[in-house]
This record gives C-alpha cells, sequence and structure tokens, in this order.
C-alpha cells in the first residue's frame, strides 16, 4: 500500500502556528472553509436511551429534535459556520440500512433547509462505529460470528451516499495489547500495541477509507486514538484519580499521534477526529486542520488542559452529549452555545491581530497542570512532531522516538522545578525512559520480541496484522 | 517568538492538590501489620505486594512442602493481595500495582492448586459480560481483577455479549452473582431485558450493573440490579450475597455496604 511519509514539518516554526489557520485547508459541505481564516464549532450528541428501538424512533431523535434545535440555536445566535458530528451508536453500524441511512438523509435535510434559508455554513460529519472485535477477526473474512469488519466498510459507504460530508473513525487496531498494557504499566508493550500495530491496522483501514471518500466525493477527515491515549487519559484522570500516573498518559499520548498520523499519510485532509488530543503534534507535521476539545467538552469529561488544547485548533467541539433538555434549551443547544461563543472570541482575536497572544494565554493557563497538556503545548508538540520525522520511516521506531522526547520533555522540565510532578508520576516516568531506551534500534528485533512477550494477551492474534 | 512560559508562575494559576496531600506513608510500614507470621507464608505475601513473580512460583514450591495448599492460597497469596487492596485503597498504589500483583497471585496462585487434593473451593462464582453492543471492556477487566484477587471465581463472557447468551450461561453455569458493564446510553437497556428474561426462567440473582453510563436510579428500576460506580467495590458487594443476602436486602443496605458500615 503506498502512503506518503512525511520527511519535513509542515510549519517552519512551533510559532507559526496557531488557531483557525491551517497550511492545508479544505473547503465542503455548505459552503464550510476549515483552516481558512475562522475556528468553526462543531457539535456532537447521543440520543435518549430507548430512541434505539426502531428507524422510526431514532430518526426521529437525531433528525427533528437534535438536528433542528442545533440549527435553530446556530442561527439565533448569529454563528456563521456550524458541524454536526453523529457518533454511529451500535444498533447503526450494526444495520447501517436500516437503522443509519435515514438519519443520516434527514440530518442532510435539516441543514440544507437552513443554509438556503439564512446562508449559514454548514456540514455533518458521520463517524461510523469501529466495532471489529479482536477475537473473533479484523480483516476480511475473519469475523464469522458478526461480520463486523465488512459492517464497519458497509457503514462508510451507507454514510457517504446518504450524505455525509465528512467521513471518520475512532479506530481500535492494538487496542487488545494497549489495554492489556495500560493497566500494567508496560510501555513497551503500549508501544507494540499502538505505535506499531495500531498504525499498521491504520494504513490497512485508511488507504480503504481514503479510496472510498474519493470515489464518493466526501471528505476523509480523521482519526483519533481515542481507544489507546485517551483510555490511559481517562484512568489518569485528575488529581484525585489514582488509577494511571499521568506521566504514563502523557507518553502514551505521545506515541499515539505517530499512529493517528498514518490517516493522513494515507490521504485523509482533516479535520481529524475531535478526541484526538494528539492533533497538535499531527498538524505540527502534516499541516491539515484538526478539531479539538477541551473546557467546552466538561459535559463529557473533565480533562486537565481545558484551555490549552485549544491553541492550534481549527474546528472546537463539545466531544458529545446527550440530548435532554436543561433550562437553557436542549443540551444540544447550550453547548452549542458554549463552543460557538469560544469559536467567536478566538475569531474577534484573530481579527485584531491579537491571536497568538490569546494563543499563549490558553498555553499559559494548563501548561503546568499536568505531563500531558505540557507535552501537548504546540512548542513542545512541536519538538515531538520533529522526532518522528527524524526517526524515518518504521512504525516502531518513530512511535519509539515520539515516547521517549516527551518523557524527556517532561523531565527537563521537572528539573528546572517547573512542572511539578508527584512521586508517582517521577517514578513512572524514570522507568519509562529506561525501558524505552532498553529497546532494540532496529523494527524486526523489536517486533520478534514483542511478538513473543504478549503472545498470550487475550484476544491478540497477529493475523489481524498480517503478521 | 512565542513567550517565555517557564516565567509563568503557576501556582497562582492552580493547586497541584495530589502534591499538597501526597502520603509520605512508605508500603512497607503499613505492611507490617497484615504480614502473616509465618516465614514462608510471609515470603509469599511480600513476593505479592512487592510485585515480585520471577520467584513466586519457588517460594511457593518451598512452602508446600510442610503447608497446605489451601493455607498457601488463603493465608499468603490471597493475604498478600489485601495488603495491595490496602495499599491501593490509601491511594499509595496505583492500579498497575493492583494488576501486576494479581499477576504474581496468578502464578503462584497456580502451583498451589496443583497441589490441592481435590477442587479449589472458591468463595464463590461471579459471571461477568459487558453489554451487547459494547465493546468498552477496561472497567470490567479491572473489576475482574479485583473479584480473582478477593478469593471468587470469575466467569468473564467477555465484550458485546448477547442478553440471550448471558441468559443461557446463568441457567447453565448457575453463578452467585453476575455482573454487567455498559459505556454507552443505546446499550444499558440490555440490562432490564436480561432481568425480565431471567425472572421468567425462574432465576433470581445479585445482578451487579456498572459502567460509565448506567447510573443507580437505572440500576435500580429493574429487579436483581445492584449499582457499582468502582470497580473496587465488587468484592464488597459479591462478599454479601455470599454471605446469603439476596438483591433486596444488598440494594436496601446498598450506601452501608458501599461505605463499609455493613
Ligand atoms: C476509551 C473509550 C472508548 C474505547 C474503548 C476501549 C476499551 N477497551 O474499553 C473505544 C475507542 C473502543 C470506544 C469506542 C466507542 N465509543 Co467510547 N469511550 C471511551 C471513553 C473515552 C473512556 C471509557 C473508559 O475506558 N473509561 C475508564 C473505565 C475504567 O471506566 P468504566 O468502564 O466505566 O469502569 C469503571 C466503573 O464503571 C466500574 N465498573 C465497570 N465495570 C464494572 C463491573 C463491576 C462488577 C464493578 C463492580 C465495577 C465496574 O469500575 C471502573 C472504575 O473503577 C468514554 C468517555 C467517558 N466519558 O466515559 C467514551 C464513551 C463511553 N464512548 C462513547 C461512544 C459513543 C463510542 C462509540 C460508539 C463512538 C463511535 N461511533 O465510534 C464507539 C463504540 C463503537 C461500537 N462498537 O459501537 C460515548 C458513549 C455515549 C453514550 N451516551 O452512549 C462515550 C461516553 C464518549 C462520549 N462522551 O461520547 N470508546
Amino acid at each position: 500500500m503506498a502512503t506518503t511519509k512525511y520527511t519535513k514539518m509542515a510549519y517552519a516554526s512551533a510559532d507559526e502556528m496557531v488557531f483557525g489557520e491551517a497550511k492545508k485547508p479544505i473547503s465542503y459541505g455548505l459552503g464550510i472553509k476549515v483552516g481558512q481564516g475562522l475556528v468553526i464549532p462543531e457539535i456532537n450528541f447521543a440520543p435518549r436511551p430507548g430512541s434505539e428501538k426502531s428507524p422510526e424512533s431514532l430518526t426521529k431523535e437525531y433528525v427533528d429534535y437534535i438536528a433542528t434545535d442545533i440549527m435553530n440555536r446556530a442561527v439565533t445566535l448569529g454563528f456563521p459556520a456550524v458541524q454536526l458530528e453523529n457518533e454511529w451508536i451500535f444498533q447503526m453500524s450494526n444495520e447501517p440500512e436500516k437503522f443509519a441511512k435515514p438519519v443520516v438523509a434527514g440530518q442532510k435535510a435539516v441543514i440544507e433547509k437552513f443554509h438556503d434559508q439564512y446562508g449559514i455554513a454548514c456540514a455533518v460529519r458521520h463517524t461510523c462505529a469501529d466495532s471489529r472485535l479482536h477475537e473473533n477477526g479484523m480483516r476480511y473474512g475473519q469475523d464469522k460470528t458478526h461480520n463486523y469488519p465488512e459492517k464497519m466498510m458497509e457503514s462508510f459507504e451507507v454514510a457517504a451516499e446518504a450524505g455525509a460530508d465528512v467521513i471518520s473513525i475512532e479506530s481500535v487496531g492494538g487496542k487488545e495489547i494497549s489495554d492489556f498494557a495500560v493497566v500494567r504499566q508496560d510501555i513497551r508493550g503500549w508501544l507494540f500495541g499502538i505505535g506499531y500495530l495500531g498504525s499498521i491496522d491504520m494504513e490497512w483501514l485508511w488507504t480503504q477509507i481514503v479510496d472510498l471518500a474519493k470515489r464518493k466525493n466526501v471528505i476523509a477527515g480523521g482519526d483519533t486514538n481515542c481507544a489507546g491515549a485517551n483510555t490511559a487519559m481517562f484512568m489518569a484522570g485528575g488529581y484525585l484519580d489514582k488509577d494511571v500516573p499521568k506521566t504514563f498518559s502523557a507518553v502514551t499520548r505521545a506515541i499515539a499521534s505517530a499512529r493517528s498520523l498514518v490517516a493522513f499519510e494515507c490521504g485523509a485532509t482533516g479535520p481529524d477526529k475531535d478526541c484526538g488530543y494528539e492533533g497538535p503534534i499531527l498538524k505540527a507535521i502534516s499541516g491539515n486542520p484538526i478539531c479539538q476539545e477541551g473546557k467546552g467538552a466538561q459535559d463529557a469529561h473533565a480533562d486537565l488542559m481545558g484551555n490549552l488544547i485549544a491553541a492550534t485548533c481549527d474546528m472546537w467541539s463539545n466531544e458529545s452529549v446527550e440530548y435532554h433538555p436543561e433550562f437553557g434549551g436542549s443540551s444540544v443547544q447550550c453547548w452549542l452555545g458554549v463552543i460557538g461563543y469560544e469559536a467567536a472570541l478566538m475569531n474577534a482575536a484573530k481579527q485584531m491581530k491579537q491571536d497568538k497572544v490569546l494563543r499563549d494565554i490558553y498555553v499559559a493557563s494548563d501548561r503546568f497542570r499536568g505531563a500531558e497538556p505540557y507535552i501537548l503545548a504546540y512548542d513542545n508538540a512541536y519538538k515531538i512532531g520533529q522526532a518522528i520525522i527524524e526517526a524515518g520511516d518504521s512504525y516502531y521506531l518513530r512511535a519509539k522516538a515520539a515516547g521517549l522526547k516527551a518523557a524527556e520533555l517532561i523531565r527537563d522540565s521537572n528539573n528546572k522545578g517547573k512542572l511539578k510532578l508527584n512521586k508517582q508520576e517521577k517514578d513512572t516516568l524514570n522507568k519509562i525512559i529506561t525501558d524505552l531506551n532498553s529497546l532494540p534500534d532496529e523494527e524486526g528485533k523489536f517486533v520478534d520480541w514483542a511478538l513473543k512477550e504478549y503472545k498470550d494477551v487475550p484476544a491478540f492474534n497477529p493475523k489481524n496484522y498480517e503478521l | 517568538m512565542s513567550l517565555d512560559f517557564d516565567a509563568v508562575n503557576a501556582d497562582k494559576i492552580l493547586i497541584r492538590y495530589d502534591i499538597v496531600v501526597e502520603s509520605s506513608e512508605k508500603p512497607e510500614d503499613i505492611a507490617k501489620q497484615y504480614l502473616p507470621e509465618n516465614q514462608f507464608l510471609r515470603q509469599i505475601a511480600q513476593d505479592v505486594m512487592n510485585l515480585k513473580s520471577k520467584d513466586i512460583e519457588k517460594h511457593v514450591s518451598e512452602a508446600l512442602e510442610t503447608l497446605s495448599a489451601e493455607e498457601i492460597i488463603e493465608k499468603g497469596l490471597l493475604a498478600g493481595m489485601d495488603i495491595v487492596a490496602e495499599l491501593y485503597g490509601r491511594g499509595i498504589y496505583y492500579l498497575p500495582h493492583v494488576m501486576v500483583a494479581s499477576d504474581a497471585m496468578t502464578r503462584g496462585t497456580k502451583v498451589a492448586e496443583a497441589a490441592l487434593s481435590g477442587e479449589r473451593k472458591y468463595k464463590g462464582v461471579v459471571m461477568m459480560h459487558a453489554a451487547e453492543g459494547d465493546p468498552h471492556d477496561i472497567g470490567k477487566n479491572i473489576a475482574a481483577v479485583l473479584l480473582k484477587s478477593n478469593g471468587f471465581n470469575v466467569v468473564d463472557l467477555g465484550k458485546d455479549i448477547l442478553v440471550d447468551t448471558v441468559v443461557d450461561e446463568v441457567q447453565k453455569q448457575k453463578p452467585d452473582v453476575l455482573t454487567g458493564t455498559a459505556l454507552m446510553t443505546t446499550t444499558m437497556s440490555a440490562f432490564s431485558r436480561i432481568s425480565s428474561r431471567l425472572k421468567e426462567v425462574g432465576v433470581e440473582l445479585p445482578f451487579i450493573c456498572a459502567g460509565g453510563a448506567v447510573n443507580r436510579e437505572y440500576v435500580e428500576s429493574y429487579d436483581m440490579g445492584i449499582y457499582s460506580a468502582k470497580a473496587a467495590e465488587g468484592p464488597g458487594l459479591a462478599n454479601k450475597a455470599i454471605e446469603g443476602w439476596d438483591w433486596k436486602k444488598i440494594r436496601s443496605n446498598w450506601d452501608d455496604i458501599i461505605n463499609g458500615k455493613a
């Protein structure tokens, strides 16, 4: 499969990166322009429990209530542009023709109506589910029980044909190993799972998605390592959580960036998925527009970089909210207000030529809140990006380089007394640096070792990766 | 050039409360009061506590020369895990310590089990699954480890498990406790279906339901449902079932069980 690996950073320096502008801007949908001077809010939602019972009830929920509410509020508040994101629920991906098609077509009709009437720029992203089960087989013909790999690709077909503007996925290659490794604080296993296996699966998957998107004339957005790095980040949590040290989750994020980059190498154009916190690293390398989420995603989860992660975004998201009433309207309307106003602030800053000032204020707010925000601050993200491209074409070596660079950045700032770490975080960081440095310099040797080391991990089947 | 961020005084913007309250207690000091007297058992408990799976098999074999396999499992391996749970509860150990300690315990247990005269006597059987259509299973897997470490026989059906399969397996294997995990609001409805199907076939048992999507109100809206928010609560709830409490009694004393008062 032909993928083009990056050999040069898209930006000459970190300081060149700022929200609302991307080196490779794109236009699509009903007047949407991403990375061309305006940050656009992207609102994501989940239907109420019970609405999944029939295609009719689900369509009513997604179209008549959710999409219509969103468009009404966007116009009410005067937002120039809005993107809807629909993360497919199980019922949609299991029976795309029956459950998904009417939803996709219905949402499109709603945004078209508002676009025609008011001229508001809009589009819908469909994030089809990756329901593949590692134990049953990730490639075609392997999963005789559910046919999940086939259903996944069928989902994209249905989405694209019924009116999706952007297609995306949160793919799960390598997750069986990263799940095992994250709860054992085993960075070498994590590197094997996401850095190596995950990248291989991404290449397989994204070559096909890009091809399909070209045929159907839709945008191939991008991926996110939700399955790996977000699992680590959610488990690491905040200051009261003791499940995973935050230095560990920070290093997993850097490794994940080398993996999520593969979508762009296969020809995806962005905007990538909101929950891919690795976005700033990808943008630094590739110049594709990114979608991020932070303080406006408190409806879905709390993270330690609510402001910082906005610094280089092109779209700004709420991650996801269940549809229900609030005092200020329905939940999607309220959260659209939150992210839409933040986008307005960024766009005003841009017009007043204060965008880099606002960017740096965002960063200053959270830079030292934790190890993960620290490495995702655009200057550090840029350095991790450099480590990736300097490491060459090997998926293993570049993911390892990204992880090591992140660990070193954290260590150096901590030594200077700037980024504080608790004892567990420090111990873990030292072990990570030792572990990564102990690994071989050759991909083949590493893979041989890892295949033996992790052969008994439940659900791990090398055939899923053609190994 | 961008700003010199090192000039920012973060202390005026955020407080690292985790560092403020960081415990200076050492695992060894806390463990002292819990470690078994017998030197073999003590060594095994320490292997578990110190995450040393390298020598644990050897140590178990040595202990088998003078002690029974049951004793080694109960008072050595599981006692070690109790200390680990205590350290985790106090925030001195993190989850990975628990998982790696449990790997060590499992290795030791295998050696001891081979020497058992009959079948190993478990506290009871817990059957686990993640809901039909739901791929989120990491919370379930953590809970499984904690239950095993507490002496339960865990039968893990896996993730994305059909309602029918769950009902069939419960009838076949007759566990003491059933658990379900759902992280999506659109998959959790499987739990109420499982509950009514079990009722139809005349089976009643405590059904612990957990996962990001579910809440106590929902879980208590159908029979048998017992809510849990944290994996660490699993053993406490399952223990009550083994003591003979039915789901109604567990449910009505839920707050006390969770707070360690019952
Ligand atoms: C990581 C993650 C994933 C990973 C899962 C990896 C894995 N191995 O589990 C992947 C990428 C696969 C994934 C996929 C999807 N996800 Co997801 N995911 C998450 C995320 C970010 C974190 C979940 C997590 O691991 N939490 C940490 C674990 C430890 O928590 P936990 O499982 O709840 O367990 C705790 C307790 O519940 C309890 N517990 C659990 N089980 C048990 C059992 C017993 C016996 C006991 C006692 C206790 C107990 O103990 C644990 C703590 O101690 C959440 C975000 C969130 N806010 O939750 C979204 C989230 C759950 N996902 C969501 C969605 C929508 C999806 C997708 C449908 C998206 C898509 N279209 O692609 C797909 C599913 C595709 C499909 N097949 O249908 C939504 C669900 C929204 C809703 N209302 O339903 C969430 C809430 C994100 C959001 N806000 O949009 N996801």
